[in-house]
């Protein structure tokens, strides 16, 4: 039948309107249900509750406030006694769950078989497990809508309760708020859906609409808001999509559901932007081309150090074909890290910088690697050669100190130190070195000083020598004298290396 | 000085073992404590019971001379951080943020000075820019921060903290004891149970040594000996002289 023509029919809508209601609200408890490691008490209470529709209609007949009524209370009985004996018995907490539901839907059943012998009595076993959507009464979905309005409301309200006990618990109830309560509340919640589910996919599968929405939708947010709201609307699409599957298909809709909901869950677990698989392959792809990228950099600083920088070589050392390197080359130019001058390859000075962090961490970590973990020196260069990009710069700093600032790595290879920019007294920068003036000093006396001697701000300057209490600075090819005295006092800056 | 907390002999057992015998003490506001004492002390377990965690079988604990029950929101507690589901999609704002929970009635929302003083908590703590970060997403050291981001921004008056330098980075160790340090000046009451014997002296004011039993407290200079540490520690005293301590 095409899907138009079935919407002329009402049971056709009434079956649309209670599936989706149905795959809302589970899409939305089920977030909790997932979070909480309760998927198992799920599946329980949903089965647990049929001795509780058994006796509702023996009490009141064939009423959907009386199977509703019954189901509540079998559903909490079942809760209150799973906890209680995962409290109080030496049980382990999943089989409390399997002893408690398996016999109340024993029990259920038994109940279910003996009465439908009696004469005129209709109640089929099979609709209650898998559900009889095509059968929804106007009642139903009254009761239906009612649950759902409760339950998003109850989410709503309680929000912060269900988020504190669920994220963790011992700080919900140092703040006041009865764990215990909120758990009950939520199985309360729980059978309140999984009756009003009973009628469009039954008790078997109810667990499906429950917790495969849910986990859906926490492999796309972060957030528990978010994620609620996903739940809801992946709840309904499966629904929706499994009804009309199932009309097309002239198949049972439950199951046609739990299906749909499932093909939701894949396409996800492939596809998410966050934690899809498909963009995990993409990223490890990615990083794979930022570590070769970095290596090619690492290497060009090699090979420029000794004076053996081309193409021709830089391949060869990386094993790259020369395409390859061509094209992560023009990479490194476009960062302007490289750069080709009358058919030169040379680094920059921003690339020597960048290079020179890669080293750092690779030594550092291989310091580490012997000093810490206890590895030896012949095992540590492959792990070094991975970490050496992974790493972070605040990490390699922390390395650095737990390390003591070693000066060279366990090959004996100098570790670079960090560069960075220092304020220092004139007299302490030692020969050989180089500084900047800064351009403010700490009185006009010093800065009139340094004027007389020629000496101005912001300029580099160069340790000659020490000698009778005088330094020999170069600043600009002329040679100054500066008394020890004076030095004491000037502010210069320095980027040590 | 007034008494804060005040533990009148306590005991507690658990699977019929005794974990902790008749505790008589008396903590003093504006003071920071260090707790100390070996593994399975009861250090933890103390916590619990002046937190209400836990029924007290024996003895009577009382929290600004009532129950606990009625002063909730003047308490905080930062357990360990190891049972925490680091999956829990939860952002670092919303888990700051939780610090105002006890501030609010069932049916009151969350609010913008709310916000704001999540915010604030973040900024003291140096985490503004990990906000919106999930929180598996963070290393050691900020997920601590975060915890007591959340502490502050609670307002409480008395903090607890469980092993709050475990797993962490000398950087963010600084950074929580500095700002410990300065809560007392506002008239908080910080216990911190704490394992690191060689800082003992520089963190705290006052020391509470249990193993199983009381065995000592007060101030660091009087109470913190190498005779109680003997006490406290007992058997273990050889790996503590390789801390350099005693």
């Amino acid at each position: 039948m095409e899907i138009l023509e079935i919407l002329q029919y009402e049971w056709a809508i009434r079956a649309l309107i209670a599936s989706s209601m149905v795959g809302v609200m589970c899409g939305i408890l089920g977030v909790f249900i997932v979070l909480r490691n309760m998927s198992l008490i799920g599946d329980a209470l949903s089965h647990a509750i049929l001795p509780g529709v058994v006796f509702g209609f023996v009490v009141a007949g064939y009423s959907v406030m009386g199977f509703f009524t019954g189901a509540v209370i079998a559903g909490l009985i079942s809760a209150v006694g799973i906890t209680w004996i995962q409290q109080n018995v030496k049980t382990k907490n999943d089989a409390a769950i399997g002893i408690v539901f398996t016999a109340m839907f024993s029990i259920g059943v038994m109940a279910i078989s003996r009465i439908s012998r009696q004469d005129g009595v209709h109640l089929d076993l099979h609709d209650f497990l898998f559900g009889n959507v095509l059968g929804v009464s106007n009642e139903d979905l009254y009761l239906t809508g009612f649950v759902m309005v409760y339950v998003i409301a109850s989410v709503i309200v309680f929000y912060r309760y269900l988020f504190a006990t669920t994220f963790q618990s011992v700080i919900a109830e140092t703040m006041g708020i009865s764990v215990q309560t909120v758990h009950y509340y939520l199985m309360l919640l729980l059978s309140f859906a999984v009756v009003a589910a009973l009628k469009t996919v039954g008790v078997i599968l109810v667990v499906a609409m429950l917790i495969t929405p849910a986990s859906t939708a926490l492999l796309f947010s972060d957030r528990l808001q978010n994620v609620i709201i996903i739940a809801g609307f992946v709840g309904l699409f499966s629904a929706i999509l499994g009804l009309i599957l199932a009309i097309q298909l002239e198949t049972t809709p439950g199951p046609a559901m739990a299906v749909t909901a499932t093909l939701f869950y894949i396409i996800a677990v492939f596809f998410s932007p966050k934690r899809g698989l498909v963009f995990k392959k993409w990223h490890q792809f990615q990083a794979k081309r930022k570590i070769e990228l970095e290596d090619t950099l690492k290497q060009a600083l090699k090979l420029h150090e000794k004076n053996n920088l081309s193409l021709n070589t830089l391949s060869k050392r990386l094993g790259f074909s020369a395409k390859k390197t061509t094209a992560y080359l023009n990479k490194l130019h476009q960062k302007s890290l490289v750069n080709f001058t009358a058919k030169k390859l040379i680094i920059t000075g921003k690339g020597t910088e960048q290079a020179t962090k890669l080293v750092r961490a690779h030594r550092l970590w291989e310091t580490y690697l012997v000093e810490q973990v206890g590895l030896s020196s012949e095992q540590i260069h492959e792990d070094a050669e991975r970490f050496e990009h992974i790493l972070t710069d605040e990490l390699v700093d922390e390395v650095e100190q737990k390390l003591g600032y070693p000066e060279v790595d366990p090959h004996g290879s100098p570790i670079p130190k960090k560069q960075q920019k220092r304020a220092f007294k004139l007299s302490e920068i030692g020969k050989n070195q180089i500084a900047t003036i800064d351009e403010k000093q700490a009185d006009e006396h010093v800065s009139a000083a340094l004027w007389k001697l020629g000496l101005m701000p912001t300029s580099k300057i160069f340790i000659l020598s020490f000698k009778n209490g005088q330094m020999k600075i170069k600043q600009q090819g002329k040679v100054v004298d500066v008394s020890m005295n004076l030095a004491e006092k000037v502010c210069v800056t320095r980027y040590s290396e | 000085m007034k008494n804060i907390i005040d533990i009148k002999g306590f005991s507690f057992s658990y699977d019929r073992k005794m974990v902790l015998t008749n505790i008589y003490l008396e903590v003093e506001e504006g003071k920071i404590y260090g707790v100390i004492g070996p593994n399975g002390a009861g250090k933890s377990t103390l916590f619990k019971a002046i937190l209400g965690l836990i029924d007290i079988n024996v003895g009577t604990i009382t929290v600004k001379g009532g129950h606990i029950k009625k002063h909730r929101k003047e308490v905080v507690y930062v357990p360990q951080k190891s049972d925490i589901d680091w999956q829990f999609p939860a952002t670092v704002f919303d888990v700051v943020l939780m610090g105002r929970y006890p501030h609010k009635g069932i049916f009151q929302r969350l609010n913008a000075s709310d916000r704001a003083m999540a915010d604030q908590a973040l900024a003291d703590m140096g985490i503004s820019h990990l906000k919106n970060r999930q929180i598996g997403e963070l290393s050691g050291g900020q997920q601590q921060r975060v915890f007591l981001a959340r502490s502050l921004c609670q307002e409480a008056e008395i903090y607890l903290l469980d092993e709050p330098f475990v797993g962490i980075d000398v950087t963010t160790e600084e950074k929580i004891i500095s700002m410990l340090k300065k809560l007392p000046l506002e008239g908080k009451t910080i216990l911190v149970i704490h394992h690191d014997l060689s800082t003992v002296r520089e963190y705290f004011d006052k020391i509470i040594m249990i193993n199983q039993r009381l065995i000592a407290h007060g101030d660091i200079e009087t109470t913190f000996t190498e005779e109680n540490i003997g006490k406290a520690y007992g058997g273990q005293l050889t790996i503590l002289h390789k801390t350099g301590e005693i």
